[in-house]
């Protein structure tokens, strides 16, 4: 008989306690596509499965005082059918787009997404370019952290054994240009080598007046490129800027990682998906 | 309080069942070694090859990535859930006709991915039958013959209604 209990609160709140009570030795289950996988290779050894993959309070995409919220029991699936999503965080729809395959994306949860901490969680950069933040409940009550604070490293989460992602909040924003985009080894079902976030607008005259972009997949933990975006805000897109851009990108992204032996790959490829993704905007 | 067992009820192929399962069974071990539904296979066990695809509550799932516990209050298909008393389901027909079948160790997460998706859309496009079994991995056929059956199912479906 398996030494492990499996337990299924009743509410938010219930979980908490649990967590609380059991502490390290408890995994907590939503879509469980990432748990299962690191139970059965024995990743993980916890005495009690905490499954909350049907509370209710953590479902729900909706508007609530201009600010986006998505529940952190939302599966991929969802996020993908969601017409909200699709008018008011259209890079955050696009990933979940080849997310996994269709089995997975009906399963897996955004929060088991981010809370994971995988360099290259596909929701994670659309979730930076909308600057979210994370709802945590936890035995001490709730908190908001921005969506950066919750990985500290590949893996690694900020968040205490007793605390629980129950949404994300996010500016709204119907850009004029939005896009996700990954390079994996295959089109599904591929483990992200890079990604990239991205939202544009531009003024009448052409020049970029806003922008947002992050990069995923190929630093520790998924980042916005600042630099790159202060770079590319207030000149007029051209393929020049573009490719200017992605350098700046890839020095900026270099900064970070150091140079690795992945590198001789990376610079080129990181530059060139770059200039992909924006090559719709040029004038 | 804490149970290392625990007791589930679901509905699979219309029939309903009650067991006790041990906590951290998979869908696919109680399908399989308790139900006796050996249609199912374990390719990967870890949601990358779809061999262990089934239907829940109208969605393909990985039943390797689904812990046992979770099939509680579910309406489970399973590929032994598509044939009926009178005969094949369309999908197996088109299957065997056009030759979407070389070792068959695949073909049960195909059938129920494309089960899944003809359940959800009347009439998909290629690339939405592309889409839908791209979480199922074929060594031998190649795909071309199995999007085609899937194809011709929905054709054939579409013409009855129309008749």
């Amino acid at each position: 008989m398996s030494k492990i209990a499996y337990i299924k609160p009743d509410s938010v709140g219930d979980a908490i306690e649990i967590l609380a009570d059991k502490g390290s030795s408890a995994a907590i289950i939503a879509g469980g596509t990432d748990v299962m996988v690191d139970l059965r290779s024995g990743e993980i050894t916890p005495e009690y499965l905490v499954d909350i993959s049907r509370l209710e309070e953590l479902k729900g995409i909706r508007m609530e005082n201009d600010e986006l919220v998505i529940g952190a029991g939302v599966t991929l699936s969802e996020i993908y059918n969601s017409d909200l999503l699709a008018e008011y965080a259209p890079a955050l729809k696009k990933s979940a787009y080849n997310f996994a395959s269709a089995q997975i994306r009906n399963i897996a949860t955004i929060g088991g997404n981010v809370a994971h901490c995988s360099p290259c969680g596909d929701t994670i950069p659309p979730l930076v370019i909308h600057e979210a933040e994370v709802l945590l409940s936890g035995k001490d009550g709730q908190k908001r952290i921005p969506i950066e604070q919750v990985a500290t490293g590949p893996y690694r989460s900020f968040l205490e054994p007793h605390e629980l992602i129950t949404a994300f909040v996010l500016k709204p924003r119907k850009a004029a240009f939005a896009d996700f985009k990954k390079i994996g080894r295959r089109k599904d079902l591929a483990i992200s080598r890079l990604s990239m976030a991205v939202m544009i607008d531009k003024s009448d005259d052409g020049t970029i007046s806003f922008m947002r972009f992050s990069l995923g997949a190929c630093t520790p933990t998924p980042h916005r490129m600042i630099p790159v975006e202060e770079f590319m805000v207030g000149k007029k897109p051209t393929e020049k800027l573009l490719f200017e851009g992605g350098r700046l990108l890839a020095e900026s992204m270099i900064e970070i990682t150091g140079r690795r032996p992945s590198i001789i790959y990376k610079e080129p490829a990181v530059q060139g998906l770059f200039v992909r993704m924006l090559h719709p905007v040029v004038n | 309080m804490d149970k290392e067992s625990v007791r589930i009820e679901f509905t699979v192929n219309n029939k309903e069942v009650a067991l006790d399962i041990p906590a951290d069974a998979t869908a696919l071990h109680v399908l399989r070694e308790m139900l006796s539904l050996t249609g199912t296979k374990e390719g990967c066990g870890i949601g990358e090859c779809g061999a262990c695809t089934i239907v829940v509550d109208g969605k393909a799932v990985n039943s390797c990535l689904m812990l046992g516990a979770q099939l509680d209050g579910r309406m489970v298909t399973t590929v032994e859930g598509l044939a009926t008393e009178s005969g094949l389901h369309p999908l197996q027909e088109k299957f065997m006709e056009g030759h979407a079948v070389q070792c068959g160790f695949c073909t049960p997460g195909l059938l129920m991915s494309s089960h899944a998706l003809l359940e959800e859309k009347e009439n998909p496009t290629r690339a939405e039958i592309e889409k839908a079994i791209a979480g199922n991995i074929c060594r031998c056929t190649g795909y071309q013959q199995v999007i085609t059956s899937i194809e011709t199912a929905v054709s054939e479906r579409l013409d009855g209604e129309n008749r």
